[in-house]
């Protein structure tokens, strides 16, 4: 187990902060970006060799819990692809490398995710609300 | 505000791992488009509650659709699953473990890209019950 908890102490403690933050999030959003994908392929899979699941896997995307962690998948999906422009950006321009202007960046990040993220929640969430508790 | 350091030169080697990180970043600047349009349109504008299987055969009877789909597919699965290579090889140190690890994503990402790009090309079958 030690081989795994040094690392992960390491994880968890180091340097903390804005660059901690965003690197925790881009790692969480990641793997649940990667494990809603590898689920989503599976199951549009079935409209070619299974086609009378599709609508079964429909269904349960259709729940309501199913819809709340689509709207967080937006979020993650998101912020991945923002979070992993502002590095890819900080690469180029060198003269950029400062604490305060990294630490600053990722509030940058945040506030931009949020925004492009805000609409598409309120139109998942009246979605929601209109198909599951007004009966369409 | 302290003056950055100037920017240090490494040599870097042209192996694996420098080609799997430039890879990264390629395919993720690529997928910010690709992923984004898709995410708005079926999530967020059309909805899962419109979605069955007749819009799915709807949407592939355009050719480049699939093409999108499978552009998608590829670059989508490839990069997450060497990226959760990436952060497991942060939390496994040992030499064989990370091995049998590396051998299984490796299968387990060929697997799944056949399967999914099976059914983009194969398209929407009709279903029997009705």
């Amino acid at each position: 187990m030690t081989t795994l908890r040094v690392p992960l102490e390491g994880s968890l403690y180091y340097r903390g902060r804005e660059g901690q933050w965003a690197y925790w999030l881009h790692r969480i959003t990641g793997l649940g970006t990667l494990l809603f994908l590898t689920i989503h392929i599976l199951d549009t899979s079935t409209v070619y060799f299974f086609p009378d699941l599709y609508q079964h896997a429909i269904d349960i995307y259709r729940a309501t819990p199913f819809m709340l962690g689509e709207i967080a998948l937006v979020f993650a999906v998101i912020y991945h692809g923002v979070n992993g422009l502002r590095i890819a950006l900080f690469d180029l321009f060198p003269s950029w490398w400062q604490t305060d202007r990294q630490r600053l960046s990722f509030w940058w990040v945040v506030g931009l995710s949020l925004l492009l993220w805000l609409p598409a929640a309120f139109l998942m969430g009246r979605s929601l609300v209109v198909n599951n508790f007004l009966g369409g | 505000m302290t003056a950055p350091a100037a920017p240090r030169i490494v040599a870097k080697p042209r192996n694996f791992e420098t080609t799997a990180w430039l890879w990264m970043r390629y395919s993720g600047v690529l997928l910010i488009p690709l992923v984004w349009i898709h995410v708005l349109i079926q999530d967020v504008l059309v909805g899962v509650h419109a979605i069955d299987l007749d819009y799915v055969a709807l949407r592939w009877a355009t050719l480049g659709w699939r093409v999108y789909d499978v552009a998608l597919l590829a670059f989508a699965f490839a990069h997450g699953m060497n990226g959760l290579r990436n952060v497991l090889n942060d939390y496994v140190r040992g030499r064989r473990t990370r091995r049998a690890l590396d051998i299984a994503l490796l299968v387990a990402w060929l697997v799944i890209s056949a399967i999914g790009a099976v059914a983009i090309v194969g398209g929407v079958r009709p279903a029997s019950e009705q």
